[in-house]
This record gives structure tokens, C-alpha cells and sequence, in this order.
């Protein structure tokens, strides 16, 4: 329930609460996020490598991509021009790679700190 | 003497330790804190192997040009051991350089799948209590250009600091001294000599 709570803080979602997120909140999401891409990695790892053969129209890549459009009209504001260009195929490659990426480095004992190292620098 | 063999895995890479424990440190039998050598190896690429000396900087590099790659847009790292550079968002060039002479560098392709893998082996080397490496400067972690960058800005910051200061300074003195014009007073004065 907290957890759903605390994912309405995103300004990006149709609907969404101002509440500022406290820190043990910003740490718990954190912590959860490290341990679910421990748990995701295979499937991260396949989805980067799906990209990495240009010939390659990649069926993992494209069903990835199809899903997190899905995703994002479902439950995003369309109207806002950062969830526009989450949308525009031309232009997401790079925001994907760059957060499966991130994901992908922080599976790790310390992954916690090295995550929570990465958002601030943002 | 047997030597200590320690290796971490992940996925398509896997790293080899090999060293002995400092008994003068009264450490374990299995721990190791003197390597003698180390193999990199990943799934279909040329073996990748050198002393210790060169293990600090290859982690550093990886760690720096993961860091640039997520940062900046066109990510680069360059040294005396190895160079990254992205070829494109997908695939990084990797230029290892041998520090014997007549030794042509050894030129890898990899892909974001085995870049990450390759930081995850890393990541369990430096976690692991069993291996103790010397950990080197934050400062080495910054790469060359960034730190040029980093001096510039340094060096034009004390260019242009003291004289803001001094015209600040300045202004502030010579503020207290500024004499207003007062009408009432010019008005007081004339009556005073038409009185006379």
C-alpha cells in the first residue's frame, strides 16, 4: 500500500499526489529497485544485447519497446512533452539502454550506493 | 608454495585470482593479498591477462567509461594501458596496450550485455573479503579530460574572483562618500540670500 502510495509522487503519471518524499522513502524505493534488477538481470542483459546486432530486427527488443510504450500510455500524462519523447521510437533508444544500463550496473552487494550515486549525479 | 586461485563470475565473464595471503599479516590460509596474476576472459574474445600493477588501472578505466556512458553523450576514456571509446550507443572499442615493446595492441568489441557483466566481475573482486587490493586515489578516477576541464574552471574562477572583489570593495567604500543633491537645502540657502 505504501509502496503504491509513494508511486504517485511521480509527476509524469496522469494522476499524481505533491507529498515530498521523505528519505527512508527515497532509500526503500531504492533498495527495491537494486533488488528487483538483481532478480531481472538475465532479462536486461538480453534486451541490451538484443540491440547489439544492427542487422538484427531483435523480437526481444521490439516486444520490450512495444510493452513499455503500452506501459506508459496506460498510466503516464501523453500530453506532457517528457512522456512524448518517452514515446517517440526514433528518440527512447537512448533513454532505455541508459536506464536498463544503470540497472544493470547496480546488482551488486553495494549496488545500493552505487544507484542511489547515480540519481543524485542527475 | 600453492597459490590461492579465486574466480567470479558473471554470465559471459569471469575473473581469475591468483596470489598468496600476507602471513606477516597472520591472514588466512584462503585469503589473498599479494597477486601474482590475473585472467580476465570473456566468451569469445582473446584472453585478457597482466601483473597486478595493471589490474587498478583496467577496473579504473571500466568504472570511469561506465560512468561517462551514462553521463555523456559521447563517452571516452584514454591512458598509457587502455583506451574505451563508444563505437555507438551499443558497442565499445577497447584498445589494451601492452607494456612490452614491439607488442601490438590488442584491439575488443564488446556490447553493452559484456561491458556490464565485465563491471559485475569487478564489483565482486572489490566486495570480496578474501582478496584485498589497494584501492588508488579518487582523484585517478577522474580521466584526464575531466580533470582539464575541472583546472580551467579553477584557473578562471582565481582569474576572474580577486578583481570582482576589488570593484565590489570598491563600490562599497566609495558609496559612503557619494553626496545627494537636495533640493529643500538649495531652496533654504537662495532665501537666506535674498533675506540679506
Amino acid at each position: 500500500m505504501t509502496i503504491w502510495k509513494l508511486r504517485n509522487n511521480n509527476p509524469l503519471r496522469k494522476s499524481y499526489v505533491t507529498n515530498n518524499i521523505k528519505l527512508n522513502e527515497f532509500d526503500a524505493l531504492i533498495r527495491i529497485t537494486v533488488e528487483m534488477s538483481k532478480y531481472l538481470y538475465p532479462y536486461i542483459r538480453e534486451i541490451l544485447k538484443s540491440k547489439e546486432v544492427i542487422e538484427e530486427n531483435s523480437v526481444i527488443w521490439n516486444d520490450f519497446n512495444k510493452r513499455f510504450i503500452e506501459l506508459i500510455k496506460e498510466r503516464f500524462n501523453i500530453d506532457s512533452m517528457r512522456v512524448k519523447k518517452l514515446l517517440n521510437q526514433a528518440e527512447n533508444d537512448e533513454t532505455i539502454i541508459k536506464s536498463l544500463l544503470i540497472l544493470s550496473f547496480c546488482i551488486s552487494t553495494q549496488g545500493y550506493q552505487k544507484l542511489k550515486s547515480f540519481l543524485y549525479d542527475f | 608454495m600453492i597459490q590461492n586461485k579465486l574466480s567470479f563470475h558473471q554470465s559471459s565473464v569471469s575473473l581469475e585470482i591468483i596470489g598468496l595471503p600476507d602471513y606477516s599479516n597472520n591472514e588466512n590460509k584462503d585469503q589473498i593479498s599479494i597477486i601474482s596474476q590475473w585472467k580476465l576472459t570473456i566468451v569469445d574474445k582473446p584472453l585478457i591477462e597482466g601483473k597486478i600493477e595493471h589490474l587498478g588501472p583496467i577496473m579504473d578505466a571500466f568504472y570511469i567509461y561506465s560512468n561517462l556512458l551514462i553521463k555523456n553523450e559521447i563517452p571516452t576514456y584514454e591512458s598509457k594501458l587502455i583506451d574505451i571509446k563508444a563505437d555507438n550507443l551499443h558497442i565499445h572499442n577497447i584498445v589494451l596496450k601492452s607494456s612490452k615493446p614491439n607488442v601490438k595492441p590488442l584491439v575488443l568489441k564488446i556490447g553493452n550485455s559484456l561491458l556490464s557483466d565485465t563491471i559485475n566481475c569487478f564489483d565482486q573482486l572489490n566486495e570480496s573479503p578474501k582478496v584485498r587490493i589497494k584501492k588508488t586515489d579518487i582523484t585517478t578516477k577522474i580521466p584526464k579530460k575531466l580533470r582539464f576541464g575541472l583546472n580551467k574552471k579553477v584557473k578562471f574562477f582565481n582569474f576572474f574572483i580577486p578583481p570582482f572583489i576589488a570593484i565590489c570593495s570598491l563600490i562599497l567604500f566609495s558609496s559612503s562618500f557619494i553626496y545627494f543633491y537636495s533640493p529643500f537645502e538649495n531652496i533654504e540657502k537662495k532665501e537666506q540670500i535674498k533675506s540679506e
